[in-house]
């Protein structure tokens, strides 16, 4: 970039700084994510335990998972799962974010409060819900039967019709600040008159919303939906935490159940297939978001 | 007409502040109860004798955890480790984003690309196979081996944002320091870094809070007392399915702060960072 077209030896030059200087971000790809990435491709078609040499099997691993009830009914989980808490944060998130863009005294302090969740650890998260959610002694039931709201103990994470609706309200919890901020963000850089415009032109607020904000929005809703769900749909620890994948499998979810065949079952050929199903799906996220990020000038 | 906006304005602007009320307990609860439990006694934490707040509040339960438990050996590692990482993806990202922000050379494009790709290829999938690399190079327990994993998504993460960061300064500047006989990484570090302040202030958050928060890594590569960190050590504290609710949640609110202290402190920046797509969440 710097300087005009030289002699191809200042050229050359350049170049060889270029990778001198790029050479051990490049090594660290290289060997801790492509790497592992095609040696994943690699063991899902053996049939491998840990600690034992591997034998090849083609396609066998995929071919059986589609054969297995509990496989299927987790893709049918992770599909339920990903879209429910997705679109909850989003709704939540833009909730957010319009109400902390009305003028307030206190404004950021309720900002800052409001984006708290988003800068502790999952693994806490996990366990602090868990907590609330404690047959005995959590928060809610505590509550519940202190104000006479109910006379039974509600097994929160132990039902099978609570407990997804109780993972996702964790994750939701845990997620929504993202939306909140990148909304936030959006709905401050747009400008003025435009609202000023509208109003003009006798725009009720109603309208103003739906022709002025939302199109404004749009570039902003699509990057953040677009990360948020491959961290969503990847994400094992809150179901690792909250309920192991019970009960009877009603949570069960693609990187959970990834993580139990290999590490648990150590059947890590059938587990690098598992993560692998789900792939080709991020994939298509993964190739628009790539090219999203890398535009020059962003909005 | 004006009449009726006025009214409608003045409607929105309630909705507007129960909305707020509600989402700030929805938002607040969990770390009140966090907060709650850790300042009670077991008495007032188990059976039908718990309480919705603490009737007699006591330090007892951070009494055990500093002296029952690793917990300081665990933030130990984690500070270790955080901080390793956050030195590396500094180092390591200024100089490749360096080159592909200022330097010409065949590839570069397809370089960015795959920058981009690799941070956002999940490490759910990438995790089976690094226990066998890491393995090979006999890195399993070590420090060094998790630094080295999270190098995975920490530096593609800091080469693409100070990338984007290092375009924006003005090349004239870069190109007196250049003639005035500065070498290229001399004009990087006089010239380019000094303007670059919040980028940097951006990827050291992300580097530290995110080898902090991490969690899957630190589970699957580290078995030992000595290496493991904060949040694989604190689901630890469950003895066969016995949680010591008590020093478990004053371990979750102690080792909560220091990420909570850095978003406090880095805030402005980060939101900033946000806005161009880059957060995990």
């Amino acid at each position: 970039m710097l300087g005009r077209p030289r002699r191809s030896g200042a050229l050359r030059q350049e170049a060889w700084l270029a990778w001198s200087l790029l050479s051990p971000a490049l090594l660290v790809i290289l060997f801790l994510v492509a790497y592992p990435f095609f040696s994943a491709i690699y063991l899902s078609l053996q049939d491998k335990m840990v600690g034992a040499p591997g034998r090849f099997v083609g396609l066998d691993n995929y071919l059986a998972l589609f054969r297995d009830d509990v496989f299927l009914r987790t893709a049918w989980n992770s599909v339920l799962y990903t879209a429910v808490a997705v679109g909850l944060k989003f709704v939540l998130g833009l909730t957010m974010a319009l109400i902390l863009d009305q003028p307030r005294r206190f404004n950021n302090v309720f900002r800052t409060l409001l984006f708290v969740p988003w800068a502790v650890p999952v693994v806490i998260v996990a366990l602090n819900w868990r907590w609330i959610f404690d047959d005995l002694s959590g928060f809610l039931n505590n509550f519940l039967i202190t104000f006479h709201l109910t006379s039974d103990i509600i097994s929160w994470l132990a039902d099978p019709r609570l407990a997804m609706g109780c993972v996702i309200a964790v994750v939701v919890w845990a997620g929504t600040p993202l939306y909140s901020m990148t909304f936030l963000a959006g709905l401050q850089a747009i400008p003025r008159e435009l609202y000023e415009a509208a109003e003009l032109d006798g725009a009720s607020t109603v309208q103003q919303f739906f022709f002025v904000t939302i199109p404004r929005l749009k570039t902003v809703f699509l990057t953040t939906v677009m990360l948020s769900t491959i961290w969503t749909a990847t994400n094992l620890q809150f179901v690792l935490i909250l309920t192991r994948g019970g009960p009877g499998s009603r949570t069960e979810i693609f990187p959970h159940l990834a993580y139990t065949t290999a590490l648990g079952a150590r059947r890590l050929g059938m587990g690098a297939a598992i993560s692998l199903v789900f792939f080709p799906l991020l994939v298509v996220l993964i190739v628009l978001l790539t090219r999203r990020m890398l535009r020059p000038a962003d909005e | 007409m004006a009449r009726t906006t006025s009214r409608s304005q003045r409607l929105l602007k309630w909705v507007g502040n129960g909305l707020l009320a509600v989402l700030l307990v929805w938002t607040l609860l969990p770390f009140y109860w966090m907060i709650a439990t850790s300042l009670k006694a077991d008495r007032e934490i188990y059976g039908f004798e718990a309480t919705l707040y603490p009737h007699r509040p006591t330090l007892a339960a951070y009494g055990r955890l500093f002296r029952t438990t690793p917990f300081v050996k665990y933030v130990r590692n984690s500070t270790i480790i955080a901080v390793g990482n956050t030195l590396a993806s500094l180092v390591l990202g200024c100089l490749g984003a360096y080159a592909l922000a200022r330097l010409r050379f065949p590839g570069r494009a397809l370089i960015a690309r795959g920058l981009v790709v690799t941070y956002l290829v999940p490490p759910a999938l990438l995790f089976i196979p690094l226990f066998s690399v890491l393995s090979v190079l006999r890195l399993i327990d070590t420090h060094h081996g998790l630094i080295l994993t999270y190098l995975s998504f920490s530096v593609p993460f800091s080469t693409w944002l100070l990338m984007g960061y290092f375009r924006s300064v003005p090349l004239e500047l870069e190109e007196a320091a250049l003639v005035d006989g500065c070498s290229r990484l001399g004009s990087l570090v006089r010239v380019i870094l000094p303007m670059s302040l919040p980028a940097l202030a951006v990827v050291t958050f992300f580097a530290f809070t995110q080898s902090w928060n991490e969690s899957l890594y630190a589970n699957v590569f580290v078995n030992s007392v000595e290496v493991r960190t904060i949040t694989t050590g604190l689901s630890l504290f469950v003895v066969e399915d016995v949680f010591f609710w008590g020093p478990m949640m004053g371990a979750s609110f102690l080792s909560t702060l220091p990420p909570l202290i850095m978003y406090l402190i880095f805030q402005r920046w980060v939101v900033k960072g946000l806005t161009l797509g880059a957060v995990k969440g």
